[in-house]
């Protein structure tokens, strides 16, 4: 097991299967496709143009660089929140306003946390590989990352 | 966070549960970023104005704020309408549609229904700090006008519009307007849609500053909402042209950091290889404005399109180009003139027809469309030569 420590930017505790990506991600082109609207295919990403492309958020503790795109992301994420069906925590190499919109929007309307945190070096894609069980804490900043899940 | 007494009072509850949710939304999202007050607000532009039928928590907080009385304090446009109307499966989709208007109505918007505020709906001056939503809007009134606003979500803008506050950071600031990456040219035939989607993939979150060009307001549009799709573009600078930026040196407060460049090659790599192969032709993501429709309208030659066209214009412009006697000539062509969302109205569209698009925005977030220049969507749908 290894533990180390990045920026708390949005409060909460969550743990989960890591999903890992190097591409930044357009939670609007990911999340609001037709497909989406299916109870159960909510938090599946259907941007065509990104490598999770028919990946599940729901329950993981999802690491990638950055958000880019539309300002639908804070209310896309929240929606997914406040249904149970977004991640369990957030690693992100640059917090921006709108996945930190999400959040926040969760936890004050919905009373749905899910914690962020921030972490900048490019050694994050080393530190938390694909399938690895991580713990995120959103008030210390600590990632524990522990062994592979047997279900991977 | 410093709150003056009257913020603190509604942070309390004085003014109602709805009010008190959207100032505390506002004071921990500033918190996250270290702001140290909320700032007045000049005006807000709403990204969230398609009735989906899933985004129940939107709905319910909108109403919750309605039925406590709420009005937007600043005056405050919206997004455009998801074409609704369009077909059948688009009533069902948008079914919130009726009901989202009723209370935008009812907090007091201006209902301008287009993302292309900014043309004359709700135009900023320089300096203006506002609290934007809509990634296209916010990066023209950044980097074109001037005005400073973040990237803010649907329902922050909502939080601010009726607060008439912003937490202070960000793009707010000198300190984080600064250009950061100098973007080279090499370009002989200019597409300035495809440029954007390629500067916003590499340079992602940082602040682009462009080389001198000329580009038309209609060219920094299309760009910018590229921009701010492909990546997380809010703010760029066009050496020579926008307001920060009369030359590099002041653009970048000294010399560049870093330097990237584009090609022809990289801006021609964008496009289809047979724009023949497409089975339907939009136009107009950000919106088109009345010279966009009409400069491409006299493209329109010929009798009839060789496959459905769609235009999609600002509803304000799509008025007046409905009264001149270029709108009848693409129509009688067979072009479609619409003033919804592009991307909205064709999500659901039936079976697996492909779009063919000279909107790099488009391309980002519609399903099954592939990228032409403008020159190579006119080809498509047989207008002219």
């Amino acid at each position: 097991m290894t533990t180390f420590k990045g920026t708390a930017i949005v409060a909460g505790r969550g743990a989960g299967k890591a999903l890992v990506t190097r591409t930044p991600i357009n939670f609007t082109a990911a999340l609001t496709k037709p497909h989406n609207l299916l109870p159960w295919r909510r938090g599946e990403i259907r941007d065509r143009h990104h490598d999770l492309f028919g990946s599940n958020v729901a329950g993981t503790v999802l690491v990638f660089p950055a958000c880019v795109g539309s300002t639908f992301t804070g209310m896309v994420l929240m929606q997914l929140m406040s249904e149970g069906k977004g991640p369990a925590a957030i690693v992100v190499q640059s917090a921006d306003s709108l996945l930190v919109s999400g959040a926040v929007l969760a936890r004050v309307w919905f009373s749905k946390g899910v914690p962020v945190v921030e972490y900048q070096p490019d050694d994050l894609f080393e530190k938390i590989r694909p399938g690895d069980h991580v713990v995120v804490d959103g008030e210390s900043g600590e990632i524990r990352v522990g062994m592979e899940l047997a279900d991977r | 966070m410093r709150l003056e007494p009257e913020q603190e009072a509604i942070l309390r509850g004085e003014r109602g549960r709805g009010m008190a949710k959207a100032m505390e939304t506002l004071v921990v999202y500033g918190k996250a970023f270290g702001a140290r007050r909320l700032v007045p607000i000049r005006s807000g532009h709403l990204a969230g104005t398609f009735g989906i039928l899933s985004y129940k928590g939107y709905y319910s907080i909108l109403e919750q704020l309605v039925a406590e009385g709420v009005k937007f304090k600043v005056p405050t446009t919206a997004n455009p309408r998801p074409g609704q109307k369009l077909n059948l499966l688009n009533r069902v989709l948008f079914s919130h549609q009726s009901r989202l208007e009723a209370n935008l109505a009812s907090l007091g918007v201006i209902p301008n229904y287009s993302c292309v505020c900014y043309e004359q709906a709700n135009v900023p001056g320089r300096g203006d700090v506002l609290a934007w939503a809509e990634s296209s809007a916010v990066q023209f009134a950044n980097s074109v006008l001037g005005a400073r606003t973040n990237r803010n979500s649907i329902l922050i803008d909502v939080c601010s519009a009726v607060t008439g506050l912003t937490p202070e950071f960000g793009y707010l600031l000198d300190e984080h307007r600064r250009g950061q990456v100098l973007v080279r040219l090499d370009i002989e035939r200019m597409d300035a849609a495809a440029l954007g989607f390629i500067i916003g993939r590499r340079v992602v979150d940082k602040v682009p500053v462009i080389e001198h060009r000329d580009f038309s307001w209609i060219e920094l549009k299309n760009m910018g909402g590229a921009m701010a799709a492909a990546g997380a573009v809010a703010l760029f600078h066009v050496e020579g042209l926008t307001p920060e930026a009369p030359d590099l040196k002041s653009a970048f407060d000294g010399a560049p950091p870093t330097a990237i460049s584009v090609s022809q090659k990289d801006l021609d790599a964008m496009r289809i290889k047979d724009p023949d192969q497409s089975d339907l032709v939009v136009f107009g993501c950000p919106q088109m404005t009345l010279e966009e429709a009409s400069q491409l309208a006299q493209r329109f030659t010929r009798a009839k399109v060789k496959k459905p066209t769609m235009f999609c214009l600002i509803p304000e412009a799509k008025k007046r180009f409905e009264a001149t006697d270029l709108c009848g000539q693409v129509q009688r062509a067979g072009v479609r003139v619409a003033d919804c969302c592009p991307v909205a109205a064709l999500a659901a569209r039936v079976g697996k027809r492909r779009v063919l698009t000279s909107s790099a925005k488009c391309l980002c977030y519609l399903a099954g469309t592939v990228y032409g220049t403008v020159d190579d969507c006119l080809q498509a749908c047989g207008a002219g030569s």
